[in-house]
């Protein structure tokens, strides 16, 4: 064929190329490791010489696996597989449909003692007897009279794992495809939502602006259930999606079970509490148990003997790693003082004794008489959500299952041949095996001996 | 809990098992080749026995999940692999020399494990994220690669040291290729499987299946190293010596996933813990 002589064909058609490819993508991926992309890279390129980040920011190195040279890489992959496999179809094609009868030369030279054996039959009967079993494991019998009393019958097996190669081949060119789809066309981004609240567009990743969804959503709810060690058991958000003031769903979003809609993926990724929940705060005054109050984060109260009034100023969930905490700050005669006070108190006293003398701010009965307590922390959540759109996603999947069925066709079938020669010796009939397989030559030995076995079994049975 | 001293306990079967095949080399009886096969086989039910209580107390604290969630488990788990994978190949080749070299991975694995200061062999209640039957299909998967990678990795050492005198009892360098063949298309085949489950995975927990994350990254690499290896093999007919150097560095390349990876920062350094 002409096209062989052809240099740009030779030069996809070497699996040397393929090698080297692949060598490429290992190295190019290495280094991937271990530069920072995308936004890690950020920080990194602020800690090394300017020159030097300039050079790798031209070099595209802090996105590499969205970079030219990425792209390069799979678009000569992708050639390469396409050349390498034209190339080799007709072959391949040739060993499909080849008939086996015509054999090759020298089949039935230099075969084993073991495939060589003689019985008492005459070939007529011994001819059956073969047609009979082979036509029980293999397909395509025929047979063929050699000279006028020598046959010569075969059979095939595993002739579709021929393609099996094909089919891994394709799978990673749809593979590839799939990726360039999602790299280009695809976006993934974050919204955090409180409850009660709505959004209707999100924060593409990587610092890539904003992006408007074909839907509103609005957070009804946000649940959260711990372990008894404080590790988050399971977290959900109860959604609804509005469009045009009509509602399009409305349900839980699970971890782990994604919700998705008009080509639009929506994942529960994460929560947090709003700073502005609301505390309980007691404040005792000489022993004496108070009432109870609900305060949030500026609001500011009074006193009951008109002592002064306190501003809340902050809200902690876990100070110090201390557990809930509060700061407040009073106002009175005597000027101004602000400390914190610590839900977990007693706790904290205990572990650390002598705490609140040492650090006066940790006092929660720095301003007498009164014994300031926190009863507890209510907190407003708010769902974190990661939205995200793949195109090239179904693409991929089926690639995956593609190259799964090819890999197990490719590396657990063959094609087998059998040829079986009966021919007459003297007074008995000399049958010789002969087999070719296109990889795994100990699994045709194997078969090649039970065939045997069977056949003498069978021959024996007979003439009993 | 029992499953921890059950599995302490199997260290030392392995270890045992170990010095048996050695026995074996230096005292030429087979006597010690079926010592070191029980041992084995012993230490294999003891340790599929302290894996499946491992998962019936997680039950008891009601925080039930299978025993493949951290690093501990998935240690434990890797070395379960290996000498499953072991037991069948000596089975299959009737061959006990390569129980020299495969079982210090086993016993390895396993007191590094229970040794290692900084990990826990606690059971640990699993956040949401990891709640996914697909993450346990990623681990089983991945660790049967890695265990078929490891064995192949085993006979590649062992095809450097077949001219050593010492070390005259390994097999021929035609069985020595065939079995690296052999377990690195079945490393392949798993490795396959465990990229897609854990795409899958990560398609339904973080919403892509694909991040590039180190650990994905290095998953690559290593599956593209052992398509390289197969490539060179059946299309340019590489044999022996360069089969070896080939599972060696696609052995560099599981540990280097498996743990090196670690030390970068991404989502699956949840294994840190
Ligand atoms: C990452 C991409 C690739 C994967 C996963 C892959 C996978 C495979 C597998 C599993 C085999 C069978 C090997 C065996 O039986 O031991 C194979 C064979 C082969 N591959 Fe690839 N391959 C890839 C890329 C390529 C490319 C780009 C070419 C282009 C030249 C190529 C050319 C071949 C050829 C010619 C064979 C032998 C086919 C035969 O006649 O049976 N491969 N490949």
């Amino acid at each position: 064929m002409p096209k062989q002589k052809n240099p740009f064909w030779s030069f996809f058609a070497s699996v040397y190329l393929t090698i080297t490819l692949l060598v490429f993508t290992v190295v190019l991926s290495i280094v991937g490791t271990f530069i920072p992309q995308q936004d890690a890279a950020r920080g990194f390129a602020q800690g090394i010489p300017s020159g030097l980040a300039s050079f790798l920011q031209t070099m595209q190195a802090f996105d590499l696996f969205h970079s030219v040279w990425f792209f390069l890489l799979m678009l000569l992959l992708s050639l390469n597989l396409i050349v390498c496999s034209l190339n080799r179809w007709s072959l391949t094609w040739k060993q499909f449909r080849g008939s086996p009868i015509s054999g090759e030369e020298g089949l039935f030279q230099g075969l084993s003692p073991e495939r060589i054996f003689l019985c008492d039959e005459d070939v007529g009967t011994v001819t059956g007897r073969v047609e009979g079993l082979l036509n029980r494991k293999y397909r395509n019998i025929s047979s063929n009279q050699e000279k006028e009393d020598t046959v010569i019958i075969c059979g095939e097996r595993g002739r579709y794992s021929r393609f099996a190669v094909y089919v891994v081949h394709l799978s990673v060119q749809l593979l590839i495809l799939g990726a360039l789809l999602g790299a280009y066309w695809g976006w993934e981004g974050y919204v955090n939502i409180g409850e009660g609240e709505t959004a209707d567009a999100i924060d593409l990743k990587g610092g890539k602006g904003t992006k408007a969804l074909p839907f509103t959503i609005r957070c009804d709810k946000f649940i959260v259930a711990f372990y008894e060690n404080g590790v988050p058991k399971t977290y959900r958000s109860d959604l609804t999606f509005l469009k045009d003031s009509k509602t399009l769903y409305q349900g839980p979003l699970l971890v782990n079970h994604p919700i998705s809609l008009e080509g639009v993926r929506v994942y529960q990724a994460s929560y947090g509490s709003s700073p502005d929940g609301r505390a309980s705060l007691a404040f005792p005054r000489g022993g004496k148990e108070g009432k109870i109050i609900k305060v949030g984060p500026g609001e500011i109260f009074s006193l009951p003997e008109k002592e002064g009034t306190v501003q809340i100023v902050r809200l902690e969930e876990n100070l110090m790693q201390m557990g809930p905490a509060v700061k407040i700050l009073v106002r009175s005669g005597q000027g101004e003082v602000s400390f914190w006070i610590f839900q977990h108190i007693d706790k904290i006293r205990e572990m650390n004794p002598g705490v609140t003398e040492q650090v006066p701010m940790f006092n929660p009965a720095l301003f007498k008489p009164y014994v300031f307590v926190l009863k507890g922390m209510e907190e407003r959540y708010y769902t974190g959500l990661q939205v995200s759109r793949d195109p090239g996603a179904p693409l991929v999947a089926a690639a995956a299952v593609l190259m799964m069925v090819g890999l197990i066709g490719t590396f657990f079938s063959s094609h087998r041949r059998i040829w079986i020669k009966i021919q007459p010796a003297g007074e008995k009939t000399k049958i010789s095996v002969a087999a070719r397989s296109n990889k795994h030559p100990v699994v045709l030995d194997r078969e090649v001996r039970q065939l045997t076995e069977q056949i003498k079994v069978s021959l024996e049975k007979g003439s009993t | 809990m029992t499953n921890t001293m059950v599995l302490s306990w199997v260290t030392f079967l392995y270890f045992g098992a170990f010095v048996f095949y050695l026995f074996r080399l230096v005292f030429g009886k087979e006597f010690w080749g079926k010592a070191a096969f029980y041992a084995v086989l012993g230490g294999l039910g003891a340790h599929t026995l302290g894996l499946m209580l491992r998962w019936k107390e997680s039950y008891a604290l009601g925080i039930g999940h299978a025993p493949l969630s951290n690093f501990y488990e998935s240690l434990i788990f890797f070395a379960w692999a290996v000498v499953m994978l072991y037991v069948i190949v000596e089975w299959r080749i009737k061959n006990r020399s390569l129980g020299v070299f495969v079982l210090p991975a086993a016993f390895l694995l396993m007191a590094f494990a229970s040794l290692a200061s900084g990990i826990s062999d606690r059971i640990q209640p699993l956040i949401p994220a990891l709640q996914s039957n697909w993450l346990t299909s990623h681990v089983v998967t991945c660790f049967m690669g890695y265990a078929a990678f490891t064995v192949a990795f085993a006979v590649g050492i062992m095809y450097f040291l077949r001219n050593i005198p010492l070390f005259s009892f390994i097999p021929e360098a035609h069985i020595l290729d065939e079995l690296i063949y052999q377990n690195t298309v079945l490393g392949f085949v798993f490795l396959t499987l465990g990229i897609m489950t854990g795409s899958v995975w990560a398609h339904y927990a973080w919403g892509a299946y694909w991040s590039w994350d180190p650990k994905e990254t290095w998953s690559l690499i290593t599956w593209l190293i052992y398509a390289v290896m197969l490539h060179a093999r059946y299309v340019r007919g590489w044999r022996g010596k360069r089969m070896a150097v080939l599972a060696i560095i696609g052995f560099a390349a599981v540990l280097f996933t498996y743990l090196g990876v670690n030390y970068l920062p991404g989502l699956h350094s949840y294994l840190q813990s």
